[in-house]
């Protein structure tokens, strides 16, 4: 079978969906806003790229996250691993950690809202919030599933703590810590488009909310079809290709 | 019991020590928090303290508005959980099952699934308007596609010589579906269930923030709109135990008894 024949059964679902979508306004009598014509959410698409308003958007989407995915993995990393190498403090933290992970994320930012104010302030925290504790406890667990045998024979072989650190917990640890960060990014990319709506003044969540209160449905298509596309673009452009470096090399795909 | 469910041979002390040291860093934590209001010195509701946050509590729940919010959430969270289940599975063995199927519609469930569930969330409101519909049918689309996703995994996943080998046995279509294929997908089913349900909560919380005038999430979010954060803070950490408690109660006991039964639950999660 050519290519083509095997992906073609899988554009009929769009095929169907986009006639459907023609057909709907001319067959029954509903208002537009419910589901406005193909050709207006074209139309708002083209006048959103053409006037930069949509490119403005995205631009301020993408930052947030960005930054709020260094913050939050550049604290969450380093603090795993400092909690992980020492039981009696990896002991104590455990529950509250378990705890404030139940939490973390979208819960935050009402109270965000009250410390940082409407806007990029609030939705980086959330987003890092988000990000911290995801990647946190991915952090710890891969630490900690390393092999009590092999701190030993590192350690008799005249190993020192820095050693132990750079030879044994970095590298045994990176496998889960890579997963983290994906994971990390899937809910913080969730964090940024519920922030936004919640607590923003410019990006593609907000714009999508905003939308509602004017019925203009073809701008909260527009935004739900900009989310799926970049997302898609996000994980294969950062995560395939990481996963590809790293994870398979090492053996350890996951399913 | 099987060896996976035992706890690893610590002393007895350790075992024992571990909660109590857990417990210790939750009260430390917590006086922490208190001895740092004063030094602060910034106002009650921008940086409430825990004897604060327990006054709101206890007036909460004598005014009866916890004890409501707290049954509207649940209520939400269970209708759609058990909707979203039952429509991702079905729907997951049926397109799993033909190939054609699978083949045509999965480029479509890709792509969905790339949108966001908050992403939903406005176009909802439009179709539905803002309250219980909205919520609930946001919720049953959170909890249907890591139910559908999964289930679709697992059908992909049984090994054809089983199924050849039912099939030459003379087995019926209906007999390869409930001896065959149902049972080797059932850890899948118990994996998309565990994603879908943590997803849910989240999104109950989120959906009530932004459509509803009652449930947890309206609490943390009008609690801060009124500058009462101590009850935001109630909020939160009602929604923290209310989240451990059905991961302990009701999530991690559906998984042992798979583990327990199937010797396995794939660590397969959504793929993101």
């Amino acid at each position: 079978m050519t290519r083509l024949a095997r992906h073609l059964p899988g554009l009929l679902p769009f095929a169907a969906a986009i006639a459907f979508w023609l057909v709907l306004p001319q067959a029954i009598d509903y208002p537009t806003y419910m589901l406005p014509p193909l050709g207006q959410v074209l139309d708002r698409i083209g006048e959103s790229v053409m006037d930069g308003s949509l490119a403005l958007h995205v631009r301020d989407s993408l930052w947030r996250l960005a930054l709020g995915f260094a913050i939050g993995n550049g604290i969450a990393i380093p603090l795993g691993v400092a909690i992980a190498m020492n039981r009696h403090v990896s002991d104590l933290l455990r529950p509250l950690l378990t705890f404030l992970q139940s939490i973390a994320g979208i819960a935050w930012v009402p109270l965000a809202i009250i410390w940082f104010g409407i806007g990029m302030g609030s939705v980086v925290f959330v987003i890092a919030n988000t990000i911290f504790f995801a990647s946190i406890h991915n952090t710890v667990t891969g630490v900690q599933s390393i092999p009590n045998t092999l701190h030993r024979a590192v350690r008799s072989h005249g190993g020192s703590g820095v050693q132990v650190l750079t030879e044994l917990v970095l590298p045994g640890a990176l496998v889960q810590i890579i997963l983290g960060l994906r994971t990390s990014m899937a809910y913080g990319w969730r964090a940024l488009v519920a922030g936004e709506m919640i607590a923003g003044t410019s990006g593609l969540g907000y714009m999508t909310i905003e939308a509602v209160q004017w019925y203009k449905t073809e701008t909260i298509l527009m935004g739900m079809i900009v989310i799926g596309l970049l997302w898609l673009a996000l994980d294969r452009i950062l995560f395939v290709p990481l996963e590809n470096a790293t994870i398979k090399r090492w053996g350890m795909i996951r399913a | 019991m099987s060896t996976v469910l035992a706890a690893p041979s610590l002393p007895l002390s350790r075992r024992l020590a571990r909660p109590a040291k857990g417990a210790l860093g939750l009260v430390l934590f917590l006086a922490l928090w208190q001895a740092s209001v004063p030094l602060v010195g910034l106002e009650a509701y921008f940086y409430p303290a825990p004897a604060d946050v327990w006054r709101a509590f206890l007036d909460l729940v004598a005014k009866g508005i916890l004890p409501v919010y707290l049954i509207d959430s649940i209520g939400r969270y269970a209708s759609g959980v058990a909707i979203g289940t039952v429509l991702g599975i079905a729907c997951g063995l049926a397109i799993g099952i033909s190939r054609l199927a699978d083949r045509t519609l999965s480029p479509t469930i890709n792509f969905l699934f790339a949108i966001v569930e908050v992403a939903w969330i406005p176009i909802f409101v439009i179709w539905f308007g803002y309250g219980f519909k909205t919520i609930l049918i946001a919720l049953t689309y959170v909890v249907f596609f890591p139910m559908l996703y999964n289930t679709l995994v697992g059908v992909r996943t049984v090994p054809q010589v089983f199924v050849n080998a039912a099939l030459s046995l003379g087995a019926t279509r209906l007999q390869l579906l409930r001896e065959v294929i149902l049972p080797s997908v059932l850890p899948n089913i118990i994996t998309g269930f565990r994603v879908g349900a943590g997803f849910a909560f989240r999104g109950l919380i989120f959906a009530e923030i932004v459509a509803a005038k009652s449930g947890i999430g309206y609490l943390i979010f009008e609690g801060a709109a009124n500058h009462q954060t101590a009850r935001t803070i109630v909020g939160m950490i009602v929604m923290g135990l209310l989240w451990l408690g059905i991961d302990n109660l009701y999530l991690k006991p559906i998984e042992r008894m798979t583990i327990e039964r199937w010797g396995s639950v794939t660590t397969a999660e959504r793929r993101e």
